[in-house]
């Protein structure tokens, strides 16, 4: 049928066109930014792939609490790699999120025997053990301080051409490149007979399970690739900042993720970034120019509960919804039903 | 669809577009604002880079509002006099959430975005994502917490309070005073902040001859119930139970425990913030002789002659008129007495510039702390003279008012026993150079 092989051509030109323009964005970004908000997006490219990571493990149906630990774990493990045995940092970052995944490896054997709250509660439990051992352990983790001047990303200078990974500009597109080719792949394990067998295991793991299904072996698997991404992720930060300690993989951190999933959505690939990006404006640029530091708190407090009470479904649910008022303005004001009195 | 239901759209789109044009002008407002202010060449522009928000937001706001109160008092008798011309001070804030990645964006903003001449921290865990821009524009920065001081960062100073050393001249009142008490037991939040003060009440009871009954219990940061902190604590029936330095967050709840468990000895603290709120919680006889470090700018003690800081009664009658006496923390006053000495600096400098007032703060190598003359001091502590040091006051919880009992020489006390401090900052791996 040559008419629907058209119609997909057009879509799939469609699609890649939206993506040029998002990366054309995306590159155009930073510099009509200030500077302290080439920082902000710095953080937010990096809370990107972690928050997206974390869809992945949600695929399975299993909600974890140790998702920043596990970032943690590639900062730490990045970090020390770098600092200790002078492995090159890009090394030690793709290092640092192979160690993540070895460790949500490791995990799996005692969390897969639990599902649902209790998964939830085992999760918590052990990443608070691994936090606990950093603290505890100040060689080689730097116990309740923790590491300070990790090995930046180091810089490019060929003559005609000078990188310096401190400013947050050269970081930014760094950061971009690592996150949207972690993403692809993210994407691309959804799309496949693999993201299939997750979206099953979720709503079915018992039908999943009769048709030949291991189901405890998937979840794995859903929890290794997702750590691996996550530690990619705590790699970028510790290299950036310069400094990790326990603190910041606490389990505060851990409720913003789980904030940005919820009010995002993660129905689709796209909900948690959603979710990431909006709360990461409105709370650190739009709240902070109207001069309303201390207020953020309560301020983000009750975006979550407007969002929660007439957004039910995330923020990815509005999105379909313009998508039907852009279709219906361009049908005309017929189609839309204004004017008819 | 009925009549209702199209009513209550069209008036949700009503609102959205009411709120997000009120964010706009709010938006254009405030940027416009700032350029107002940056427009002015007689104000110089001072950085506050603290918490503003979050659990250790205590140790941040306060300071905050006492700064408010210092710029006013400041800029109604003409500002501050640099070369000749007189300049108004302005603060700029910035809430770092007590996070270093945070902290290290706040940094940039004041330094690169609002022309800060010198930015003012709590320090801690945010000092090390600063660090590096801190070197490499040359700002000059202060902190609260001199655990941050490093041969490496030359710009930073520990200016006001020298956390954790001043907590031994508690102890040391404490054992001269009532000497019959012989043992103690102590607990901590297991981070940056709680280790250095344990190794230093440690330090300090073996000097005083104070037995430890059990090691120093550390807690979890996140530790919500403190039950069972203290009923482990008082289960060797100490004389002495100290707090080190607690966040409010835990010293009230830990109060609170103590008292419930009957516990009727004495108390030894670090900081004892908003204690009127843990009075009410308990009881003022459970309070009476509560010993800690910080007191309220009413205590007549400092108008005595030695003390530095401007007119402090009037300051802490003025936080009180403004924020309620009950919010008078450990740090309301110590941003503000760190002003003063930048002020001074900068006068004598003649110049604003981060170089030049360094320069002028440590000419001489004393400088007018708040609690009087002291000197640039910490190399074999912190690697570098960077730390301002001399008296600090003793504090005890009198009739349900902290009342300063004495001032006591911290120079004095390390030189009489600064072998037991290394020691027990190197045990816990609290020395500038076992650091990260």
């Amino acid at each position: 049928m040559p008419g629907a092989g058209t119609g997909r051509l057009v879509r799939r030109i469609a699609w890649q066109l939206r993506l040029v323009f998002l990366f054309a964005a995306l590159a155009v970004l930073p510099y009509l930014l200030s500077y302290s908000q080439q920082e902000i997006a710095v953080l937010l490219v990096i809370n990107v792939l972690l928050v997206s990571s974390y869809r992945l493990l949600t695929l399975t149906g299993e909600w974890s609490l140790g998702h920043v630990v596990i970032m943690g774990v590639g900062a730490y493990a990045s970090a020390l790699l770098a600092k200790r045995l002078g492995v090159p940092v890009p090394i030690s970052l793709l290092l640092g999120g192979g160690i993540a995944a070895a460790t949500a490896a490791v995990l799996s054997f005692p969390l897969f025997r639990m599902k649902g709250f209790y998964f939830l509660i085992g999760s918590f439990a052990a990443g608070e053990i691994i936090r606990l051992i950093w603290k505890r352990f100040t060689e080689p983790f730097g116990g309740p301080k923790g590491l300070k001047r990790i090995d930046a990303f180091p810089d490019i200078d060929i003559g005609f051409l000078s990188i310096d990974f401190y400013e947050p500009v050269n970081y930014y597109f760094l950061a971009l490149i690592v996150v949207s080719a972690s993403l692809f792949v993210l994407y691309r394990i959804e799309r496949s007979r693999i993201g299939l067998t997750f979206h099953a295991i979720h709503w079915q793991d018992r039908l999943a399970e009769s048709v030949g299904i291991d189901t405890f072996r998937y979840r794995t698997l859903a929890f290794v690739i997702a750590s691996f991404f996550a530690g990619i992720a705590g790699g970028l930060y510790a290299h950036y900042v310069g400094a990790v300690n326990p603190t910041r993989f606490g389990v505060d951190q851990m409720v913003y993720v789980l904030v940005w999933a919820i009010v995002g959505g993660t129905a689709t690939f796209h909900g948690p970034i959603l979710g990431v990006v909006v709360l990461t404006v409105i709370n650190e640029i739009v709240l902070r120019a109207l001069g309303l530091d201390t207020a953020r708190p309560l301020i983000y407090g009750a975006i979550l509960i407007l969002s929660v009470l007439y957004l039910p479904k995330g923020l990815e649910s509005l999105v379909p919804r313009v998508r039907e008022r852009v279709r219906r303005w361009r049908s005309g004001p017929a189609a839309t039903g204004e004017g008819a009195g | 669809m009925s009549r209702k239901s199209l009513d209550r759209k069209i008036s949700r789109r009503k609102f959205l577009g009411t709120s997000a044009a009120s964010g706009a002008a709010l938006a254009a407002m405030s940027t416009g604002l700032s350029r107002v202010s940056f427009a002015d060449s007689h104000t110089i522009k001072i950085g506050f880079l603290a918490p503003l928000t979050g659990p250790v937001a205590a140790w941040g706001k306060p300071g905050l509002d006492g700064c408010l109160i210092w710029a006013d008092w400041v800029n109604s008798k003409g500002g501050v006099n640099i070369g000749g011309q007189s300049y108004n001070v302005e603060f700029i804030g910035y809430d770092n959430e007590y996070d270093a990645a945070k902290a290290r964006t706040g940094a940039t903003k004041l330094i690169k975005e609002d022309g800060v001449k010198f930015v003012m921290m709590l320090g801690g865990d945010t000092w090390p994502g600063v660090q590096e821009i801190a070197a490499r524009e040359g700002m000059l920065f202060s902190t609260l917490l001199p655990s941050d001081l490093s041969p490496d960062s030359t710009t930073l100073l520990a200016p006001c309070e020298v956390h954790p050393i001043y907590n031994v001249t508690g102890v040391e009142w404490l054992a001269e005073n009532k000497p019959d008490l012989k043992t103690a037991a102590m607990c901590a939040q297991d981070d940056s902040l709680g280790k250095p003060s344990v190794a230093t009440y440690l330090a300090a009871f073996e000097a005083a001859g104070i037995e430890m009954v059990d090691e120093p219990l550390f807690f979890d940061p996140a530790t919500t119930d403190f039950a069972p902190v203290m009923t482990r604590l008082l289960s060797a029936n100490p004389d002495i139970l100290c707090l080190d330095t607690c966040y409010a967050d835990y010293v009230h709840p830990l109060c609170e425990q103590a008292f419930q468990q009957g516990y009727q000895g004495q108390i030894i603290s670090c900081t004892a913030d908003f204690y009127q709120k843990i009075i009410e919680k308990t009881s003022e006889e459970f309070m009476e002789g509560f010993i800690f470090q910080f007191p309220d700018f009413d205590d007549p003690a400092l108008n005595s002659e030695g003390v530095n800081f401007v007119n402090p009664n009037e300051f802490y009658a003025e936080y009180a008129k403004r924020y309620g006496a009950s919010e008078w923390s450990a740090v309301s006053w110590e941003y503000a007495s760190i002003m003063d000495l930048w002020a001074d600096a900068a006068s004598s400098a003649g110049s604003a510039e981060p170089a030049a007032v360094l320069e002028a703060m440590k000419a001489d190598g004393t400088g007018k702390h708040a609690f009087g003359t002291a000197d640039w001091w910490g190399t074999e502590l912190f690697g570098i003279d960077n730390a301002l040091v001399g008296n600090w006051p003793v504090v005890v919880i009198e009739g349900g008012k902290a009342t300063i009992k004495d001032f006591r020489s911290i120079p004095a006390w390390w030189d009489q026993h600064k072998d037991l401090m290394i020691k027990h900052m190197t045990d816990l791996g609290q020395m500038w150079n076992q650091r990260g």
